[in-house]
């Protein structure tokens, strides 16, 4: 699934990354615990999370995640912003739960 | 759709609140920032999550949960095990990931039916 | 064809670098009167194997740890600096080509070299060969960038280095609590080991594990280290910390056990998946804490054969 189609499908905000929407994200997953993602999460992923600290990019960073989209509309703040730009990993940001955007996602058949 | 009903259909562990496994199921909420279910989980939702400690206990006590289901395997611990039978929370361990867990959930009906955050 | 390039794009540099662009230029000297408590606490706190002894700014020996020992060894109470050290050092003028010191390297097989200034005699730095590796690593970047992106793999600075076991350390100093930083030192080890050529999978194992060993380290003590060793076929990382210490290891390896406070739970951490995780990524694992002391996790990487997840391993510390 192209990044282009993530976006649309959670109706997300693009807070960087427009270089990135052909992207392709072979994967989703779903995390508020930094240490999760580091034990189970593959490439290829798309993670989405309710923390916003710029350790979420970092470890975004240390796993090659394709991009991380901030669920419950929380907006991250300005050193996440930062880092993310810097590493050039792209943020989308959704006012949905990540329940709704979680069964979105695999319902238009982005597999775990 | 009841909590029975999902443990038959996606294969859940039971670990606690038998007795409980009738409660009607409204939505799903899924997190692991235990603040964050306090304050925006709904009434009658089923937890997804990865916590283990029996502070979540407490939590879907207190928001009316319909159950918990903790993923990728991780066993609670056992004052959590305690707990939850105690106040007849459902406690459930599904060997999925939180994401697909969440999309077949999803693709059997239960929806996010209560509001997102900020409105839907 | 293609590797004959290479060796000429190696040479190449290795001629126009001079031994004073790639060398350790803040070190640590021996004055020819220091005690010998003094100098054991540098040799071991500096951790390097030879210091530069100095006598009104000149260079008149090289003394090392196996010099102090063979001194106490011979049974004499106390013996002096000029008494035992190496008199007859090796060494090389700062503004040589490297093709000279790693001459030197060669014909001496030391693992370091005192650098001289020329004119005034001085010494002006030391340098390794993990020295020159750097330098032409540094130098290789800017080329890569500039135009070679195909034509040249820094991995084949493996194949090219004359020496036989070179070996690089990286050294990082963490600071507890600080997450502002946290993660700097896994993302640099990380961007290294991918300009040499390892293997992505090995290097997404390796940072995932450096990453874990340094929150680690930030959010359970209030400093420590981490180094990282790179061998031709290895990789060694040692974390290092000043922190409580681990009660029961046995216990600290379960996944899902956890001391963390609270507050490192809602920033991300702390669920207790730390070393499990760390033995999961590497090769081989060793840990060792002594409570009010603090921990050491040794981690390994195996460049050339296949990981093993799960199994029980320690071939490789």
């Amino acid at each position: 699934m192209k990044l282009s189609e993530v976006i649309k499908i959670l109706n997300a905000d693009v807070l960087y990354g427009e270089d990135h929407l052909n992207d392709e994200i072979e994967i989703g997953c779903a995390s508020d615990l930094l240490s999760d993602v580091l034990a189970f999460a593959k490439t290829g992923n798309l993670l989405l999370t309710g923390l916003v600290n710029p350790q979420v990019i970092r470890t975004a960073e240390m796993v090659d995640i394709v991009a991380v989209c901030f669920v419950r509309g929380k907006m991250p703040p300005e050193a996440t912003l930062k880092m993310a730009k810097e590493k050039d990993i792209p943020i989308l940001y959704t006012q949905y739960t990540m329940y709704k955007s979680c069964g979105l996602l695999y319902e238009k058949g982005l597999p775990a | 759709m009841n909590v029975f009903e999902l443990v038959e259909k996606l294969n859940f562990e039971i670990k606690a609140g038998k007795e409980n496994l009738n409660n009607e199921i409204t939505g799903g909420y899924a997190s692991d920032l235990l603040s964050d279910v306090l304050a925006n989980s709904g009434e009658g939702n089923l937890w997804i999550t990865l916590q283990i400690h029996q502070n979540i206990v407490a939590i879907a006590e207190l928001r009316n949960l319909a159950g918990i289901v903790i993923i990728n395997n991780r066993q609670p611990d056992e004052d959590t095990i305690e707990k939850a039978d105690r106040l007849g929370i459902p406690l459930l361990v599904s060997g999925l990931p939180a994401f697909e867990l969440i999309g077949r959930l999803y693709s059997m009906g239960i929806s996010g039916k209560v509001k997102d955050v900020q409105g839907d | 064809m293609e590797k004959d390039k290479k060796v000429t794009k190696i040479q190449e540099f290795i001629y126009e670098l001079k031994v004073n662009q790639v060398m350790a230029k803040n070190i640590v000297v021996v004055d020819k009167d220091m005690s010998l408590k003094d100098i054991r606490t540098l040799l071991r706190d500096q951790r390097i194997s030879g210091l530069p002894v100095i006598d009104d700014g000149k260079l008149i020996g090289l003394v090392s740890l196996e010099d102090f020992i063979q001194c106490l060894a011979s049974g004499k109470k106390n013996c002096t600096v000029p008494e035992m050290m190496t008199k007859k050092v090796v060494t090389v003028f700062s503004d040589s080509p490297l093709v000279e010191a790693l001459k030197k390297f060669d014909r001496f097989g030391y693992g370091r070299f005192p650098v001289i200034n020329r004119e005034t005699n001085e010494v002006v730095g030391m340098i390794t060969k993990g020295d020159i590796v750097r330098g032409l690593l540094k130098k290789l970047e800017i080329d890569y960038l500039e135009e070679e992106i195909h034509t040249y793999r820094a991995s084949h600075i493996f194949e090219d280095m004359t020496a036989q076991d070179f070996m690089l350390r990286f050294h990082y100093s963490i600071k507890g609590k600080d997450f502002k930083h946290a993660g700097e030192c896994a993302s640099d080890i990380k961007k290294t080991l991918k300009r040499l050529g390892v293997q992505p999978q090995i290097v997404r194992r390796v940072a995932i594990a450096t990453y874990e060993a340094e929150m680690n380290i930030i959010i359970y003590a209030d400093k420590g280290e981490i180094i990282a060793e790179v061998e031709r076929d290895r990789l060694i990382i040692t974390a290092k910390d000043e922190g409580p210490g681990i009660e029961d290891i046995e216990k600290a390896m379960q996944p899902g056990f956890s001391t963390a406070s609270h507050w490192v739970r809602e920033f991300g951490f702390g669920a207790g998946m730390g070393l499990p995780n760390i033995k999961n990524c590497s090769d081989g694992m060793n840990v060792k804490s002594v409570v009010g002391e603090g921990t050491v996790v040794e981690f390994c990487f195996k460049f050339n054969s296949k990981h093993i997840e799960g199994k029980d391993k320690d071939e490789c510390i």
